[in-house]
């Protein structure tokens, strides 16, 4: 079935192929049945707010399709992005199992699926399913690694140039590029995101990119970024 | 200065601490006050025989980030500073653990390795448990899985807190002053 936005909605967890890849889904048949039957299939399109930072926790979040802009914000307005959720995730976890309120803001931006599961529905089924709560152990574990990742990154980072070093050197590693001598990325996000990704301003990036290319350490062609200097980048990124 | 992993207390130091351990968590007073503990007699029974009981003096690390995840320390006595550590060794203070808290959750849970460093603040009592004991252990005793999903889910609470402050709250001059 075809969506306003042009996504293909899997309609049904039990049928849904890309389930065994994903971290989450990979439930017994007993537990996605009892899944399916407390699920909601919706579609967004792009630059939707699934929940907002400091928002009631409504329920969980799995991203079926697109991807989703994690971010945290400071009382005077400056953004953080933690995170660019994939499908697969689930997204206001922490925050459905402990009650407290989400303690950051999904947006999407691409069109996306997304199965939504109210509160309570969720904790009887976790209570219910000890294979899901294993899953669900597993997921905020990576959550949490992440974190701590985050935090080392933005605390204890000299500069700029370091934290988009790393920044850089983290995305190359993924899609099978990650041994190559030269690795190839896609910048799906524009130099204001990638600020936000690394805590400075949307000009320190321009500048810092306009380095890059300067002393060959990357190249640009169109949205897809070659790094021709994996050495010189690991150097900055550590700070040597 | 690189930090030791030091799981066995010198022979001194045990000899003062020895009357105080408590062999079994089935005669612990405080397990009712403890998220994690506070499990069915079932559970807790499973729990009791797959854990090992240290005592550890101060500044004894327990883990340390990089290090593969062999286990899970719960803290039954004493306090832990959990921390990150940049390559040049400055260190960055994530939280101080207190007991009835689980260290070495996330990564035992992951299989990756631990994502921060753990250092014992007091002379402290700690319960061991391997990771394929507590993955078997998790597996078998729902209620115990629950209480380990509550309680990464405020670890993680705690852990973005510690990211707004840091990458949000105050310029890098003072966030420099701050790392140890």
């Amino acid at each position: 079935m075809l969506s306003p936005y042009g996504l293909d909605i899997i309609e049904s967890c039990l049928t849904c192929k890309m389930r065994a890849e994903r971290l989450f889904c990979d439930l017994p048949t007993s537990a996605l049945q009892s899944f399916e039957s407390i699920k909601y299939a919706t579609a967004y399109p792009k630059g939707a707010v699934l929940f907002v930072e400091g928002q009631a926790p409504r329920g969980i979040f799995v991203l079926c399709k697109g991807r989703v802009k994690l971010s945290i914000c400071a009382t005077d307005g400056k953004t953080l992005i933690l995170k660019i959720a994939e499908p697969g995730e689930v997204l206001g976890l922490s925050a459905t199992v402990s009650g407290k309120p989400y303690e950051l803001t999904s947006e999407t931006i691409d069109p996306c699926q997304v199965n939504f599961v109210k509160r309570e529905d969720f904790l009887r089924f976790l209570r219910e399913h000890s294979d899901a709560c294993f899953k669900v152990a597993e997921q905020l574990s990576e959550k949490y690694n992440n974190a701590c990742h985050e935090v080392r990154s933005l605390g204890l980072s000299h500069s700029a140039g370091e934290k988009l070093a790393k920044l850089l050197l983290e995305w190359s590693s993924k899609n099978g590029e990650a041994n190559k001598q030269e690795p190839r990325l896609k910048l799906a996000l524009t130099h204001e995101e990638i600020a936000q990704m690394i805590g400075t301003s949307r000009e320190t990036v321009t500048r810092l990119f306009a380095d890059l290319k300067k002393r060959q350490i990357v190249q640009a062609k169109g949205s897809t970024l070659v790094i021709r200097n994996k050495v010189a980048l690991k150097a900055m990124a550590t700070n040597n | 200065m690189t930090p030791i992993t030091v799981l066995f207390p010198v022979e001194d130091y045990l000899a003062g601490m020895e009357s105080a351990i408590q062999q079994s968590c089935l005669n612990c007073a405080l397990r009712p006050d403890r998220l994690f503990c506070d499990l069915p007699t079932s559970a807790l029974t499973a729990f009791n025989d797959v854990k090992s009981n240290l005592v550890c003096p101060r500044n004894t690390v327990l883990f340390r980030e990089g290090q593969p995840a062999r286990g899970v320390f719960v803290l039954c006595e004493g306090r832990a500073k959990i921390s990150v550590c940049s390559e040049s060794g400055k260190r960055l203070t994530l939280r101080v653990a207190v007991p009835g808290e689980v260290l070495g959750l996330s990564a035992a849970l992951s299989g990756t390795a631990h994502e921060v460093t753990a250092e014992l603040l007091d002379n402290a009592r700690v319960g061991l448990v391997k990771r394929k004991d507590l993955l078997s252990f998790l597996r078998e005793h729902r209620e115990a899985c629950l209480h380990v999903v509550t309680l990464l889910s405020q670890d993680l609470h705690i852990a973005y807190d510690r990211v707004r402050s840091v990458g949000l709250g105050r310029n890098r001059r003072v966030r420099n002053a701050r790392a140890s």
